[in-house]
């Protein structure tokens, strides 16, 4: 057997400076995919966490409709337990169906006797397609327009195109596009914004929220906290959104555009001045001061009481968890612990954390978890936690996985992170 | 409507059925998908994903890729990884998304084995049967490309044909073995494809599920090894609690269901998938338990059955059915 693929951070950073081809060990285009438990949430998103089918139940008083073959439902079985099996319905597909597409008269007709089995109408209904309508093309807007035209009910398309995850509108940015495309223009008030980017909200003692309001925001809307469609209804009247994920993005685009409503992007991070720097040019862009120093300082005084219990300590750190592998083990540097190994997926703008952590680092290996040669990896001994879920995956030993629905965020999440791994070493 | 589902759960595709036959095998297992369907196996229908690893991948399929229908792509990707892995052959396992640009599997077939030098099988399930229905494919095909008729039989060995987490609702075979009083071999349940090669030193077959019955029958013609068709792993105090005399109806896989009638439980008989009985209810979707739930006194069946028929006023009682529901005997599973 052959050893499992890994680059050092030295190697890596190299490469890229080179301008060379990144190795196609590295690039999930070029080889199988290993859907090891580690890779479940990435790889599959479905099956773990927010995948589509989940994420497109975020407006209250919504049900679904999965038009699909029997497989692509399957795993929604594990939704059921956690409360949804009320709201997903299925229309499967046969082999003639998936070829001619014939389905698509059945539609229609299906969503009226799923309003006629409920003892409620929907405030709105998803019809959730997958791979097959994508390389039929079918035109799901013609679809949900001939479904509210029998069922009065608002029907919006959510796109499970696997097959696109790699294209600029990947199914989870366009999930959260349909989410936010029932919202109908309302007079936007100066003092409300949204917080775009989960499905989940964040952590109620995060900082952004009494942030925001020291600069006179009365109302934070995130869609995740709207009990009622009327809730849901209010996030028009947001005078700008805040994204807080590049997932996001798109249907902050979306909503510059049809509603007016314009968009600001911060990033989740973990370095203590990166937060602070992100704070001071949110002020700059919203045209006031936002003071964070009080839980700069804090943060700040919580690392070196941190450093100074646990000197030195080395981690592994993975991907699945709520922060971006690279930039967390560049901080976890900074502070001046080791990290081992990192299992992440090279790409989307990490390159130049990749460098700094070379310097830092250099020996610091990095593996694709996605790799078909993590099948024989056999993680290092002198890793003393390992952070994300992954990570806890291949490492037996101590680990957080740090990766809760609720969301971390700023210092907030910093604080959460230190006092998570302080709980794991104790 | 046909094919509405508004109370259940989609049952494990067939897919997943022949990824259940392929995963002890040591055969490097490709599910020719994007990434869902691999997902939805892993993550849901085996089991044995958590405890025990395997080679099991997605092709990582994009769009362009299956516009262009790159099949050289999958063979290169495939080759690299057995180069990787060193397994002792290679499985394609079909979803969706060739099925709809019609992948010529004999083709991928033949170039996969030129590539790797390794034997390749290609099994054409779609994603839109049950798994049944790719277990079925899985067994024959592996029976028919790797059994040697070197082997002669030994005495009172048996090999059992069927026997899957989806069929049984266990994740290890030990669990079925107490049952049993001499040598067995469960094929793709505790053991490698060295068995499918060594089927022959088997001196009968038994067929524990109707997914097992093609194989069998391709070994019984070709080899002349008999089978019967039983299945001999349930618990006397199960039985016990059937024999109240009471109008049943019996919902599960059709060889457990023959199996309780011939240990003398009366009960009427219905599956959603394959019969190995002539009696037996062939159910299509939910409305079918719904029509004819009242005529019964009492009904047995994987307790999720039941949102189908909340005004049921019988007994019921529960016989999980991870194909069916996802939910095995032990908790612990």
């Amino acid at each position: 057997m052959s050893s499992t693929y890994f680059i050092t951070a030295e190697e890596l950073a190299k490469n890229i400076e080179d301008k060379k081809p990144l190795p196609q060990e590295l690039l999930s285009s070029k080889h199988l995919i290993y859907s090891s438990p580690a890779t479940l949430s990435f790889n599959s998103p479905g099956a773990k966490g927010f995948g589509v089918k989940r994420a497109a139940l975020a407006i209250p008083g919504s049900v679904m409709l999965l038009v699909a073959p029997t497989c692509c439902g399957r795993n929604t079985a594990l939704l059921n337990e956690i409360g949804y099996s009320e709201r997903i319905f299925y229309l499967l597909l046969d082999d003639t169906d998936i070829v001619t597409g014939r389905h698509l008269n059945k539609i229609a007709s299906a969503a009226l006797e799923i309003k006629e089995e409920l003892n409620y109408t929907p405030s709105a209904l998803m019809i959730c397609i997958t791979c097959v309508d994508a390389l039929l093309g079918t035109d799901m807007e013609r679809v949900c327009k001939k479904c509210f035209e029998k069922t009065n009910i608002p029907t919006v398309p959510a796109y499970m195109y696997a097959l696109t995850r790699e294209k600029k509108l990947p199914p989870m940015a366009a999930v959260r596009k349909s989410l936010y495309s029932l919202l109908k223009p309302r007079k936007r008030i100066s003092t409300v914004c949204n917080l775009l980017g989960f499905f989940s909200p964040l952590y109620d003692e995060c900082e952004i929220y009494p942030l925001l309001k020291s600069i006179g925001i009365t109302r934070i809307g995130e869609l995740s906290r709207c009990k009622t469609y009327e809730e849901y209804e209010t996030l028009s009247e947001a005078n700008f959104n805040l994204v807080l994920n590049r997932e996001a993005r798109f249907s902050a685009q979306y909503l510059e555009q049809t509603l007016g409503i314009p968009y600001i992007e911060l990033t989740r991070v973990y370095s203590p001045q990166k937060i602070h720097n992100q704070y001071t040019l949110l002020g700059k862009a919203l045209g006031s001061d936002i003071d964070d120093s009080k839980y700069l300082e804090k943060t700040l005084k919580k690392i070196e009481e941190f450093k100074s219990k646990h000197r030195s300590l080395t981690f592994a750190v993975g991907e699945w968890l709520n922060a971006d592998g690279f930039e967390l083990s560049l901080t976890l540097l900074e502070m001046g612990f080791k990290v081992s190994e990192i299992y992440a997926t090279v790409g989307d703008g990490n390159e130049k954390l990749i460098s700094h952590i070379a310097k830092i680092s250099p020996k610091t290996r990095i593996y694709s978890n996605l790799s078909p040669t993590m099948l024989m990896y056999e993680p290092s001994k002198e890793t003393d936690i390992a952070l994300g879920a992954d990570a806890a995956y291949y490492h037996k030993g101590k680990s957080l996985e740090f990766n809760s629905e609720t969301q971390p965020f700023g210092y907030q999440g910093l604080n959460m992170l230190l006092d998570g791994i302080d709980e794991v070493l104790k | 409507m046909n094919k509405l589902l508004k109370h259940i759960s989609p049952f494990a595709p067939d897919i997943s059925g022949a990824c259940s036959v392929l995963y002890e095998t040591g055969g490097l297992i490709v599910v020719c998908d994007a990434g869902g369907c691999a997902g939805n196996v892993c993550g849901f229908d085996e089991p044995r994903w958590l405890k025990q690893k395997a080679p099991l991948f997605s092709a990582g399929l994009r769009d362009m890729d299956a516009i262009l229908g790159r099949d050289e792509m999958l063979v290169e990707k495939l080759s690299t990884a057995c180069e990787q892995i060193k397994p002792r052959f290679s499985a394609i396992v079909g979803t969706p998304v060739p099925a709809v640009i019609a992948t010529d599997y004999k083709a991928l077939e033949k170039k996969a084995e030129k590539k790797t030098g390794l034997p390749c099988i290609c099994i054409d399930t779609d994603g839109t049967k049950f798994y049944d229905e790719g277990e079925e494919k899985a067994y024959y095909m592996l029976f028919k490309k790797f059994t040697k008729d070197e082997y002669k039989p030994k005495q009172n060995k048996i090999g059992i044909i069927g026997a899957t987490p989806l069929n049984t609702s266990l994740s290890e075979s030990k669990d079925l073995k107490k049952y049993l009083n001499q040598e067995a071999v469960f094929f793709s349940f505790g053991s490698d494809i060295e068995e499918y090669k060594k089927v022959l030193e088997c001196e009968e077959l038994l067929v524990i599920s109707p997914s097992g019955l093609k194989a069998a029958k391709y070994l019984n013609e070709n080899f002349g090894i008999k089978y019967n068709i039983d299945y001999p792993f349930i618990e006397p105090s199960f039985l016990e609690k059937l024999k109240e005399s009471k109008k049943t109806l019996t919902i599960h896989q059709d060889v457990l269901l023959k199996a309780l009638k011939d240990r003398g439980i009366k009960t009427d008989c219905a599956t959603f998938f394959k019969t190995v009985q002539e009696d037996t209810i062939k159910l299509k979707n939910e409305e079918d338990i719904a029509e004819i739930a009242d005529n019964y006194e009492r009904i047995v069946g994987d307790i999720s059955l039941k949102k189908i028929i909340p005004n049921f006023k019988g007994d019921f009682i529960d016989l999980p059915f991870f194909g069916l529901s996802g939910r095995m005997i032990y908790e612990n599973n």
